[in-house]
């Protein structure tokens, strides 16, 4: 209960705050107080009466919940689509790293931070020479370098492209983490009990920095929602940072930003729930 | 002294850059090359603008012909030390934020508080960004036709800083308060209190001792997350310091930055993506190796607070020499020398 009460304030204080925040340009622009207040009230009754919004699409005035559910559950496939993908394989490529000798972990940690380096333009920029260029060389179109129009899907592109980088976040914080856990007397303890390493190192090495690995995920998944906002642009892709950047007023950027906002809330209040359930066990000391 | 390899060569690739876009303001005017058509000896033509990267042109050249690796070289000075100076700000700010969060508040004040301000982690930083920053940099057009901009230059890199600096104080306030917090409850702390210390003294002898060189590190962090912003503002035609774009209805010229700094670049050659890559990816490059520096900057500092104490000098001599008695390649051997 006291989970749930905490939820709700935390919700609305982020609507709150968006609503707020969709207000400045036009404090910024006419430098009038009560001006900004009208305005956010207006926002604010527009974001209650979602229904009834309207937005302009080619300069006709259309209803915004009529359109806006494909292209808000297709920039959500490819949101939670590539944090997950990202989160597995780092995963996964922690734990054979983990399995090396020190002095290749010590270059794969180098490695790491010079691709963590990489500005996101170039990634993406990178990625589309790199399907032209294997079409050029070879003639197979790995995937279409951009989406044609509204109706037009792709999932491989901006998947790929929003995944790189969370990627190299993922696994060079898991490899830290993890590796400052290796050096806990536990571990040592379960080595000399007999129990293989690499037991060791999945079951309860990362049980142990799964939490850290938590809030890390709430950074990396803020990066990547600015990042949506780029590979829609880039890609031509119809989604929803698509419809709100070609339409920037502040009652779309509210709307917008709390439709994005709320299922990774619901997910992440549910995955903080399991973690302190979890984990509570450990902590009676 | 820092003795980390990698701070210095972070350091100095950043000092490199700066100091020679000063130089090149202060002795050469910062005059950027012009090179539209190109002959050989026997003046016959052998290229013409946009010239891809070459020994003459380490960056290549756009469409009218400017040496793009100068226009580089003007503009350092200007992103990096924006970065720099926003993410001082940043930190400053949130240090200041902090101080009464750590040392005024309750355990479970904080913790709440903590907890309300973490939503903050889903307000994505550059559409807010994007979206606040548009009315200020874009040059808007009155009802005569004539463009003009609702703040005069400096008011708007001033703009800029500012918010690009409070969009995050609140995250990066309660993350340094959490730090101070860890501080607070360390054993020597009690001891301080006990011994009579005020809050003062605490702060000032034992937590800033702590906690400088992890502001540092946050530091190099900010910086970085600052020029991410700069690409992704730049891709989106904001430039810093102000968008000079064309209104005129026929032939507009495509928006230009007004003082060549890179996130303009980036904006401005990203369009030759697919005919001359080259050229459009080498201000985003430019952009990678300044983060790169900074990280660089961040790791070998962390390295070097790890290691201070630590003696240099005497390298550890190898224990003994009777360890070192080799046995050969006998069928018959013993284990412990080996380290098993």
């Amino acid at each position: 209960m006291r989970i749930f009460k905490k939820l709700i304030l935390q919700l609305s204080l982020t609507i709150i705050s968006i609503i707020l925040i969709s207000g400045l340009p036009d404090l910024i622009m006419n430098k009038d107080v009560s001006l900004y207040r009208d305005k956010i009230t207006a926002v604010f009754t527009a974001v209650i009466k979602l229904n009834e919004m309207t937005y302009f699409n080619q300069g006709k005035e259309r209803l915004f919940m009529g359109d806006i559910w494909e292209p808000y559950l297709y920039s959500l496939t490819i949101l939670f689509g590539a944090l997950i993908i990202a989160f597995c394989i780092a995963q996964l490529l922690t734990w054979c790293t983990l399995m090396l000798p020190l002095f290749i972990r010590r270059v794969v940690k180098n490695l790491l931070t010079f691709l963590e380096s990489l500005p996101d333009l170039l990634v993406f920029a990178l990625v589309q020479m790199g399907i032209v260029f294997i079409y050029k060389k070879t003639g197979i179109l790995i995937s279409n370098v951009a989406s044609l129009g509204a109706d037009d899907r792709i999932y491989f592109v901006p998947i790929a492209c929003l995944m790189i980088l969370p990627l190299v976040y993922f696994y060079k914080m898991m490899i830290l983490l993890a590796e400052e856990e290796l050096q806990k007397q536990y571990v040592e303890t379960s080595l000399a009990k007999g129990l293989r390493r690499i037991y060791v190192l999945i079951v309860h090495v990362t049980r142990n920095t799964s939490e850290g690995i938590f809030h890390f995920s709430k950074s990396v998944l803020w990066f990547m929602i600015s990042n949506l906002l780029l590979v829609e642009i880039i890609f031509n892709i119809h989604g929803l940072t698509h419809y709100m950047y070609h339409d920037f007023r502040p009652e779309m950027l509210a709307a917008c930003l709390i439709l994005l906002v709320i299922p990774f809330f619901l997910v992440y209040a549910l995955f903080e729930w399991i973690i302190t359930h979890f984990t509570r066990r450990g902590e009676a000391i | 002294m820092i003795r980390s390899f990698k701070f210095w060569i972070g350091c100095s690739i950043l000092f490199g850059l700066i100091a020679s876009s000063f130089i090149f303001a202060i002795f050469f005017d910062s005059e950027v090359r012009q090179v539209q058509l190109l002959y050989d000896e026997n003046k016959n033509l052998i290229g013409a603008a946009p010239f891809d990267p070459s020994l003459m042109f380490p960056l290549g050249t756009d469409r009218l012909g400017y040496d793009i690796s100068h226009k580089i070289l003007q503009g350092a000075k200007f992103t990096l030390l924006a970065a720099i100076t926003t993410g001082v700000f940043r930190v400053l700010l949130s240090f200041i934020v902090a101080i009464p969060l750590a040392f005024y508040m309750p355990d479970k004040v904080r913790k709440s508080f903590d907890q309300l301000l973490s939503s903050f982690y889903f307000i994505p930083l550059t559409i807010v960004a994007v979206f606040i920053l548009s009315p200020i940099l874009n040059e808007q057009i009155d009802a005569q036709g004539n463009p003009y901009f609702i703040y005069s230059f400096i008011e708007r890199i001033g703009l800029e800083v500012v918010i690009l600096t409070l969009l995050v104080v609140p995250l990066l306030g309660s993350m340094i308060g959490n730090m101070m917090a860890s501080v607070l409850k360390e054993d020597f702390i009690d001891g301080a209190h006990l011994l009579g210390a005020s809050r003062w003294r605490i702060f000032r002898k034992h937590v800033m001792p702590h906690l400088l060189p992890k502001l540092i590190i946050v530091w190099c962090q900010q910086c970085v997350q600052v020029l991410i912003i700069f690409v992704h503002l730049g891709y989106l035609k904001l430039f810093f310091g102000g968008t000079d774009i064309d209104f005129s209805p026929f032939m507009a010229d495509p928006p230009k930055s007004l003082s060549n700094e890179w996130s303009g670049l980036v904006g401005d050659y990203y369009t030759l993506i697919q005919a001359n890559p080259s050229i459009a990816l080498g201000p985003i490059i430019m952009f990678g190796i300044a983060i790169y520096s900074f990280q660089l900057m961040g790791e070998g500092f962390q390295q070097h607070i790890q290691t201070r104490h630590v003696k240099r000098g005497k390298k550890a001599k190898p224990r003994s020499k009777n360890n070192t008695v080799t046995v050969g390649k006998t069928p018959f051997e013993f284990l412990q020398n080996r380290g098993a």
